[in-house]
């Protein structure tokens, strides 16, 4: 776990960042992610489901410590309360469900046995995945979300991917 | 047991890197990192007065703060922050919130003072000096309100009326949702400034006809006083004092000018410092100019001397006399002057001579005048006020002036002490008039009382009001205006367009027994913190270990979540 946590700060880059520069830069961000996580499954020698729990644990962790860790400290520790630290604290429980999924997905996306039916729900599943954020951002300004109701859109759709995701795999691991 | 350390360390090293990394970055982090701020509000609070005159304190003696604000309905007010607003203020809730030792008291002062009743501004202006008589050790501070401070005001508000009649649920809820404030200055305890200089000016208009000429000495005092240093502008009192004294120098520097007009007496510009500290400039004036040097002008033959305090407004004007003058003399011959100018010229001013013995037993003297009168030089003191009890002479509500061009904003007079530029420039004419009569000689010449000397142009208006406005756009508090301060600097200009022999003088207390003693952080930032009651703290633990433990739960049964998905999608294959 350690061995895997020095990794991943390399790879895990601008996961913090939410900017809206273009859809396109962000794409590539979250694509790296994708890469990033295939590496490591590949590198680890085990059944399937290790593979994704180990994958998408160290990846949550190396996301927790470098952008949110640094806010906690310097902010939850003062006089003032504010709200938006426990916000964070869940919203690092709802990415570790997303990442979780996000490596299953992966996973299955890089198995030679994915029946032809499967391909392109597991795309769509990808691609969610990737834009997630980028989804969240865009209900968030539309809408004009206020911070709890922008967490609840958040936990409901990680939910929604996470299910599928789940059934997927389920589907995929007992369908011989 | 250092050794022991050290082994630790180098098996640290030794092995892997980042595992030390791990180990590390928390230790430093806590060792180094300070505790951050982030206000929920900051604003500049002033002080209310601290100061030593001849050994007896006043005011407040305490600078630092940091507790919770309260408002003064709540029951428990010891080693809270009090917070008041001007509106609300009476004596007797301040007296509460000394009597119950609270943390300190802030009063919040609306922007505009002109938007408060009459009855509150009086009568604040009555307790300004109580206030100060007494000396506390609760730091008392004076904040000046925008929407932030309100808003905090009336949330602790909800918050103090509502602690003592609610039942335990609405307590507990109140709790969770409520914000307290904590209220933390910055800056350090208050401590004695040494080696303060008060700066006073004098300068002179030489008379012409040989030696020994009688002299005549023009005072007055340009400190200003009020409850809070630094918001004591000191408008009437004496704003308009110094104006006036300004423009009687440069009228009379134009009639000595010439040789015609050129008089036979010496006169002699005072502007002193330290006026509201018992005339503090004016005390070492005299000292220096009569003990220690040879020969001064005022040891000569010295007329009479004319102190101005407050003549910005009011009908009236007194004369103020230790000692009634006798007949004959030149200090007589002004009040004759002053009742025939009056009379003749000026019939809704009325004019009184108020006759007052110095008393040596009092804290401190009444007018400027007695300064004089104590070391025997003929002296009055010419103002609107018939006291000098008079609350407004050392208000923080002696704002601004009005005038009827519409500069200041016409309408409503002011509520509290102004300067009324009308009557300004009315008194400093007929003061003008009634010197000029004396210096010519003009009533044993055969003028007649309604002789002007100067005509409605030479007293400028104009220049009044720039005067009193300048004066009035700071705080000119003797703690505030040290030797280098544009104040003092201004002054000297200004007299040395006028004056010959512009000279500063300096007034510092003694070593060893101190006539006045000044302290510092009169001015200091106020920072309200949003915090949350320790039950909150608890609560808010309760739930997390509640949120954890279900999470903990759902984690150890997932297989059960894996089954049901599973159960679903068998069906599915097995229709295949």
């Amino acid at each position: 776990m350690l061995f895997l946590a020095t990794f991943f700060p390399t790879w895990e880059g601008g996961a913090g960042v939410y900017d809206f520069v273009g859809e396109f830069m962000k794409a590539t961000v979250d694509l790296a992610d994708l890469l990033g996580l295939h590496l490591v499954m590949s590198r680890n020698a085990g059944k399937g489901e290790y593979k994704i729990m180990v994958a998408a644990m160290g990846w949550a962790t190396a996301e927790l410590v470098m952008s949110r860790c640094i806010p906690l400290w310097v902010g939850a520790r003062g006089i003032e309360f504010d709200w938006k630290y426990i916000q964070m604290s869940f919203d690092s429980n709802i990415s570790l469900v997303h990442y979780i999924a996000m490596a299953a997905v992966v996973w299955m996306f890089t198995r030679y046995d994915l029946p032809k039916s499967f391909r392109l729900p597991v795309t769509v599943l990808l691609g969610l995945c990737v834009y997630k954020a980028f989804l969240m951002e865009l209900f968030v300004h539309v809408f004009l979300l206020g911070s709890w109701t922008a967490l609840l859109v958040k936990a409901v759709l990680t939910g929604s991917i996470s299910l599928c995701s789940l059934f997927l795999f389920v589907t995929l691991v007992h369908s011989n | 047991m250092f050794e022991e350390a050290s082994e630790v360390f180098d098996n640290m090293f030794k092995s892997s890197f980042p595992l030390t990394f791990i180990v590390f970055i928390p230790a430093v982090l806590i060792l180094v990192s300070p505790l951050p701020t982030e206000a929920a509000h900051e604003f500049t609070v002033y002080r209310m007065q601290q100061y030593d005159l001849q050994g007896q304190p006043y005011g407040t003696r305490n600078a630092i703060l940091n507790t919770e604000a309260r408002t003064v309905e709540a029951e428990v007010l010891s080693r809270r922050c009090v917070i008041m607003r001007l509106v609300d203020f009476s004596y007797e809730r301040y007296q509460k919130a000394l009597r119950q030792s609270a943390g300190a008291v802030v009063i919040i002062l609306p922007k505009n003072m002109s938007t408060m009743p009459q009855d509150i501004v009086q009568q604040f202006m009555e307790l300004e000096p109580e206030m100060l008589a007494t000396e506390t050790i609760v730091p008392v501070y004076f904040a000046l309100e925008d929407d932030e401070l309100l808003s905090i005001y009336t949330q602790t508000l909800t918050t103090s009326s509502s602690q003592g009649s609610s039942s335990a649920a609405e307590v507990l809820i109140h709790t969770a949702t409520a914000n307290g404030f904590q209220m933390v200055t910055s800056g350090a305890q208050s401590k004695a400034v040494s080696d303060w200089a008060i700066t006073s000016l004098e300068g002179r208009l030489a008379g012409t006809g040989g030696e020994d000429l009688p002299t005549i000495v023009l005072v007055a005092h340009y400190d200003s006083f009020g409850v809070a240093p630094w918001l004591s502008y000191g408008a009437d009192s004496n704003g308009s004092g110094v104006s006036m004294l300004l423009e009687l120098a440069r009228l009379f520097s134009r009639l000595y000018t010439y040789k015609r007009t050129h008089a036979g007496y010496n006169l002699l510009f005072f502007v002193s410092g330290g006026g509201k500290f018992n005339y503090q400039g004016t005390k070492r004036w005299l000292e220096d100019n009569l003990d220690h040097t040879d020969s001064s002008l005022l040891q000569d033959n010295v007329a009479f001397v004319l102190c101005l305090d407050t003549l910005g407004n009011g009908d009236s004007l007194h004369l103020h006399v230790s000692k009634p003058p006798k007949e004959g003399t030149t200090q007589y011959a002004l009040l004759k002057e002053l009742e025939t100018v009056i009379s003749s010229q000026y019939p809704e001013v009325k004019f009184s001579m108020v006759h007052k013995k110095i008393n040596l037993a009092d804290d401190t003297l009444a007018w400027e005048h007695e300064r004089f009168g104590i070391r025997r030089l003929p002296a009055f003191t010419l103002s609107h006020l018939n006291s000098h009890r008079e609350a407004q002479r050392s208000s923080i509500m002696d704002v601004r002036s009005v005038s009827p061009s519409s500069r200041h904003g016409v309408g409503e007079p002011p509520a509290g002490p102004y300067v009324d530029l009308r009557k300004l420039s009315r008194n400093t004419k007929l003061i003008a008039e009634s010197l000029a009569r004396v210096i010519y000689n003009l009533t044993e010449k055969g003028a007649p009382g309604d002789l002007q000397i100067f005509t409605e142009q030479m007293v400028q208006e104009e220049q009044l009001s720039s005067m009193v406005d300048w004066l009035t756009a700071q705080p000119r508090a003797a703690q505030l205006v040290d030797k280098d301060s544009s104040v003092v600097s201004t002054l000297e200009y200004h007299l040395g367009h006028y004056l010959k022999d512009v000279r500063r003088h300096y007034v510092k207390a003694d070593k060893r027994d101190p006539e006045f003693v000044f302290y510092d952080q009169l001015k200091q930032t106020m920072n309200a913190y949003r915090v949350k009651p320790a039950i909150f703290d608890l609560l808010l633990a309760v739930c997390i270990a509640a949120y954890l433990g279900v999470i903990y739960l759902a984690i150890q049964h997932f297989g059960v979540l894996y089954s049901v998905v599973r159960r679903i999608t068998a069906p599915k294959t097995k229709q295949h």
